[in-house]
């Protein structure tokens, strides 16, 4: 398979396998994802996705298989450590905290309990968690400009129309400072304006060499994106290449509109 | 009215301390005595407001952490001969290691199934309490041992300086970065670990905090009554507390240091009615709540959250 090896290897799977009771919902699947790339994984729905996002973040176990980050294996950790190595994620359907501000769900970003000022250094409002909490406004801040959602910044997230509290969302991964972004579906749901920001968006963190591996069903969003596509089919790849290779393959046009009859 | 809203935000704290330093001046020995008893529940719903406002971690066991803390300070007195402060740290120290102990295996659950386990501590330690007799005096009740300060005004306006400065830490935790990772535990659990917040410690910092107020305010308690029963834990307490925090608007800090001293205060006001005094101090909290509370005075405080991240 001729892969444009163009950087070392980020995000490595090795015959990932995840049950759920007796359906396979991922099967033996391995893939790479390289070093300021923009992957895509396509399927039809219910090809287990998202499942591999989750396998992936660490929110399920998985069932076999291996999951190497930077050259480390990273299944078994939890969630929150493996978002400390330089992996975040959205969801598909926004998970944003509705009752707080845009600025403070970023802030979220920084995670607890990775280092950092402590409880009591909080309770007492020491100079190092008044320095901390300079630092962090100020890179919140750099990343909300970076997105432009700085003019909302104090509104509460659940304010925000649609398209913004998803770009809110991948604010939030930015300011985890990630090696490596995950999307599921950002686009859905977004018109074509808000889905033609959505790709400079992308665009512009790929360029500040954050890998994205994004779950879409949009083909023009995937068309325009993503160096290389995965194609997903009952848990198992059924093919993977660059886009135009994709298009053209018989499983994969099989897997989307059946087979035809002769 | 919006002017009043952004005076109460600000100076409200200092508004309730004012009025509470001012209380022994006017009050007769057994309204002060209620009040006090107000002040020392506050303390305990403050650690409620981190627990289940922020965290959103709904347990029904702070009668027993109460406990812990008042029985180990007496104890530590009686039987070891301790000081006052010494006592005082101690309770404080053993109340948070219970309540951790509690926490580690009970927060894998959630939801009614917390609520049952934290209702069957509840039982098991005032049942221990009850049975431990040669430690605890079980029913006859344990008393003779000093208050933390050697008058009860003293006690009084120890209380309130640490109500006050508990208050102020607790709203300065909500507005911190662990406050934070707080409401995103109570508002989504998955985002908020797949985001880098360490769940399970956050969970267990949030109760290690509540249990050391739940200490601290029994240790307050032991002063206040210098006679402590098993009977006084039961887990209708526990309720009360839930009640006091829920009404205070689950995370908002004055408010429920306000409904504390509003709900001890209540039923004693009510006494006049006899046999039907518990049919109207219910009805009243039910109307309360149903006309005001729809969401909680959380209202008010989210619009003075828009105000925050400008600090």
């Amino acid at each position: 398979m001729g892969i444009d090896k163009n950087g070392n290897i980020v995000l490595k799977t090795d015959s990932l396998t995840k049950r759920f009771g007796g359906l396979v919902a991922v099967n033996n699947l391995s893939f790479e994802v390289h070093e300021g790339q923009i992957c895509a994984l396509i399927g039809p729905n219910g090809s287990g996705k998202t499942t591999v996002l989750n396998l992936i973040t660490g929110i399920y176990p998985i069932d076999g298989g291996r999951i190497d980050f930077l050259g480390e294996q990273i299944n078994g950790l939890p969630s929150h450590a493996i978002c400390w190595r330089g992996i975040a994620r959205t969801f598909q359907n926004i998970r944003i905290l509705g009752s707080q501000t845009v600025f403070d769900n970023a802030l979220l970003g920084k995670g607890y309990g990775n280092g950092g000022a402590g409880v009591f250094q909080i309770m007492f409002d020491t100079a190092k968690h008044r320095q901390e909490r300079a630092a962090f406004a100020e890179e919140v801040d750099e990343v909300l400009k970076f997105v432009g959602l700085e003019d909302v910044r104090n509104e509460l997230a659940r304010n925000l129309p649609y398209g913004r509290q998803r770009i809110l969302e991948i604010a939030r991964a930015l300011v985890t400072k990630p090696k490596l972004l995950l999307l599921d579906e950002p686009a859905a749901g977004l018109n074509s304006a808000e889905i033609y920001t959505l790709m400079e968006l992308i665009k512009k963190i790929n360029e500040t060499g954050i890998s994205v591996f994004v779950i879409e069903h949009r083909m023009e969003l995937v068309g325009e994106l993503a160096d290389w596509v995965f194609v997903l089919n009952y848990g198992s790849k059924i093919a993977e290449g660059t886009f135009d290779e994709i298009r053209e393959n018989p499983a994969v046009i099989e897997a989307y509109l059946g087979k035809g009859r002769d | 009215m919006n002017n009043i809203k952004v005076f109460w935000n600000r100076y409200g704290l200092l508004v309730v301390a004012v009025l509470l330093l001012l209380t022994p001046q006017f009050t007769s020995q057994y309204e002060f005595y209620v009040v006090q008893r107000g002040v020392q529940n506050a303390m305990l719903v403050l650690g409620l407001v981190m627990l289940i406002g922020y965290t959103g971690l709904m347990t029904l066991g702070s009668a027993a952490l109460l406990a812990t803390g008042a029985y180990t300070y007496g104890i530590l007195m009686l039987r070891l001969g301790c000081s006052p402060l010494i006592g005082t740290i101690g309770a404080v120290l053993f109340t948070t290691v219970v309540g951790t102990l509690l926490g580690i295996p009970a927060f894998r659950l959630s939801g009614p199934f917390l609520v049952v386990t934290t209702v069957g501590f509840g039982e098991i330690v005032r049942i221990l309490i009850l049975n431990w007799e040669p430690l605890t005096r079980g029913p006859y009740g344990l008393s003779g041992f000093r208050p933390v300060m050697p008058t009860t005004r003293g006690v009084y306006y120890l209380m309130v300086v640490v109500l006050i400065l508990l208050a102020i830490v607790t709203e300065r935790i909500g507005r911190s970065r662990l406050g934070l990772a707080m409401k995103a535990v109570k508002e989504d659990e998955v985002a908020a670990e797949v985001m880098g917040v360490n769940v399970r410690r956050v969970k267990l910092v949030s109760n290690a905090l509540t249990a050391a107020l739940a200490g601290l305010s029994g240790v307050f308690l032991a002063s206040l009554t210098g006679y402590l029963n098993p009977d006084s834990f039961t887990s209708n307490e526990s309720t009360s507390y839930l009640l006091m925090v829920v009404m205070g608007g689950m995370s908002n800090v004055v408010g429920s240091i306000i409904s504390s001293l509003f709900l001890t205060v209540l039923p004693e006001v009510l006494r006049f009615l006899a046999e039907s005094r518990l049919l109207v101090y219910s009805l009243i909290l039910l109307v309360y709540l149903r006309l005001y509370h729809v969401r909680g005075s959380s209202k008010v405080r989210a619009k003075s959250a828009g105000s925050r991240g400008r600090s």
